[in-house]
């Protein structure tokens, strides 16, 4: 079963290919598989992030015979997806990556009023689509060339679980990527291949800081108790995640509570556990959300001053 | 919390010539409700019209019918202006967005247009309406209502579904989000699981279908759009933030809640304990059945011409 044979999975000698691998989550996790010898593409857009990011890998290196690349590609269309992909195979013979951990993906919270239709738009495409466009092409080419044993990681949020006052674009997003994670959990068997999601809460990152240039103040403010994790916990909860054959893994006590309340048909990490964090979110959930509709509900003056400054009233 | 009535309320129906939407605008206008029904096709509108104007209890009731495509915000916009036009401009009480369409496949033979599309027909179509109305609540500094209609697949994954789940998770993600958002505005936010419905769409659903899915599903027997829509209204009269009408879907939303409130606490803990136990055997099951129809899937692809380059 799913999980049982896993705890040998060794990124040494295997091609792991990592989006969103210049900052954050998702230079720390191809820092931490260099370091285990693996062979590591990153994709990322800027190429000045790009360059610094290869610096602090090759810094890592083990062995002379890693091959250790950055390609810098958009990921919003599958085109583009697909032809990143292949960049970053042609050196490996064209042949699929042994591990894709699909960290792409950014956020811009706003009030969902005061949000555009394009930008609504724009923040599915930072969110979803620059990792399903990959998935597409990587089950593509791994179906095509019948390659066993591969693995794909899809990096959503705890807002994947969840979601409260400012996310409107995000958490759709995210949760979007929990289903498809899931569902091709499901259909990947078909091929041999495993299928994990990672829900990260507050990652302290540069993604991060830009993040909080929109958030309104309230979303903020029922955030801030969330100390967050490091990128550098969050690599170490995906490797450790995957050798222990997780379908969905999760690095905080909170994500984990959400997670066990939010499992669905999903499988459990650890049945005894996982009761036992069903229980705990059964008390802990409704208390938290309680206080967040509170929190909301008193904000509304506040709020509607807010948005008279913002001259949202005026006629069109 | 006092039970929501639609009586001599402005109720705005989308997907409402057919299947479910259909079937709620029949109740609605039963309950005395003012209603909208919105669609695409003019012919199927202008039946649907004459069903509703057949079970009307009232004279003042306002029923019309709106042909609108309603995958665009320019759409969704224009549709919900129109709708108001009679009620003086002024936003409907509750909007009930059953708009939405799938074709289940494999991921492996999708298109990029076809995964957009996905999304197109059954996430933004709902969505782009949401934009609209919140705005509109909020600029008029009215009270009121959207109810999403997401799938028993906007609670699980499963192979088949790759197109369609997350466009359906989308929408629970965005009603979760605008329940604790909109009370901003003093509007209520539900959305509504439906299984199987034994529909014009679910027809059409079938043609697509992987063989696989259909043997995973086959004792779903599903419910007729009349039984649902009758279940989706109790759960909207009841204020249920997350609404189900059979067993199955509500096994799920026990499993799935997240942060949205229980509908009831003792019920749902008991849901919930059932479908912790229930759910992962059912799946193992299902994974077999899976694992058990990889040699049959490669001899399927072969034949699409899927090696062929």
């Amino acid at each position: 079963m799913f999980g049982f044979f896993e705890r040998s999975w060794d990124p040494a000698a295997k091609h792991c290919y990592v989006t969103g691998g210049s900052q954050g989550l998702g230079l720390a996790l191809a820092l931490d598989l260099v370091k285990r010898g693996a062979h590591v593409s990153i994709i990322a857009r800027n190429q000045a992030r790009l360059d610094a990011a290869l610096e602090v890998l090759e810094e890592a290196r083990l062995d002379k015979t890693q091959q250790i690349h950055a390609y810098s590609f958009s990921l919003a269309t599958f085109e583009e997806s697909k032809a990143a992909l292949d960049a970053a195979c042609a050196v490996h013979g064209g042949r699929v990556p042994d591990a894709l951990f699909f960290c792409a993906g950014a956020s811009t919270p706003r009030f969902f009023v005061e949000t555009s239709p394009e930008q609504l738009e724009q923040t599915f495409v930072d969110g979803y689509w620059v990792q399903a466009w990959s998935a597409l092409a990587a089950a593509k080419m791994l179906a095509k060339q019948r390659a066993k044993g591969v693995k794909i990681v899809f990096v959503a949020s705890t807002l994947a679980y969840m979601s409260f006052v400012g996310y409107s674009s995000y958490a759709p997003a995210k949760t979007a990527l929990r289903a498809l994670a899931d569902s091709l959990r499901s259909e990947l068997m078909l091929y041999d291949a495993d299928v994990h999601l990672f829900c990260p809460p507050t990652m302290r990152t540069a993604g991060y800081e830009r993040e909080n240039l929109t958030k309104p103040a309230i979303t903020l403010a029922i955030e801030e108790t969330d100390e967050g994790i490091s990128p550098e916990d969050g690599a170490r909860a995906i490797l450790s995640g995957i050798r222990s054959g997780q379908a969905h893994i999760a690095a905080d006590f909170l994500t984990h509570l959400f997670r066990a309340s939010t499992r669905g048909s999903t499988p459990y990490n650890n049945p005894i556990v996982d009761a036992v964090l069903g229980c705990i979110a059964w008390i802990a959930v409704p208390v938290w959300r309680r206080s967040v509709d509170a929190r909301v509900r008193k904000h509304r003056e506040d709020h509607e001053r807010y948005l008279q400054t913002q001259g949202f009233y005026d006629a069109d | 919390m006092p039970r929501w009535n639609p009586a001599g309320l402005h109720c705005y129906v989308t997907g409402g010539s057919q299947g479910l939407g259909l079937e709620l605008a029949l109740l609605l206008v039963k309950e005395r409700a003012h209603v909208s029904i919105v669609a695409r096709d003019q012919s199927k509108l202008d039946a649907a019209i004459r069903q509703l104007e057949d079970v009307r209890v009232d004279e003042s009731q306002i029923i019309r019918a709106y042909s609108f495509s309603l995958n665009t915000a320019e759409g969704a916009e224009a549709a919900l202006t129109a709708a108001s036009v009679p009620h003086e401009g002024r936003v409907p009480d509750a909007l009930f967005l059953c708009a939405g369409s799938a074709r289940p496949g494999f991921f492996v033979e999708e298109t990029p247009a076809g995964l957009q599309s996905a999304f197109d027909n059954v996430y933004w179509v709902q969505a782009w309406s949401a934009l609209t109305a919140a705005k509109t609540y909020a600029k008029q500094r009215a009270k009121g209502k959207i109810v999403f209609v997401s799938s028993t697949v906007g609670l699980m994954g499963l192979i088949g579904y790759s197109s369609y789940a997350p466009a359906k998770h989308a929408l629970r993600g965005l009603a979760d989000t605008l329940r604790s958002e909109l009370s901003l505005y003093g509007v209520d936010v539900q959305i509504f699981f439906p299984p199987t419905m034994q529909s014009p769409g679910y027809e059409n659903e079938n043609k697509t279908k992987p063989k696989i899915t259909l043997k995973i599903e086959e004792d779903d027997k599903g419910l007729s759009c009349a039984v649902a829509a009758r279940g989706m209204l109790e759960g909207v009269k009841q204020g249920q933030a997350h609404i189900t009408a059979d067993f199955i879907n509500t096994l799920l939303r026990a499993t799935m809640r997240g942060a949205a409130p229980y509908n009831n606490i003792v019920l749902d803990t008991i849901y919930a304990c059932i479908g912790n136990i229930a759910l992962p055997d059912w799946r193992r099951g299902v994974d077999k059945l899976i694992v058990k129809h990889r040699k049959e899937h490669e001899e399927y692809l072969q034949q699409k011409g899927f090696w062929n380059d």
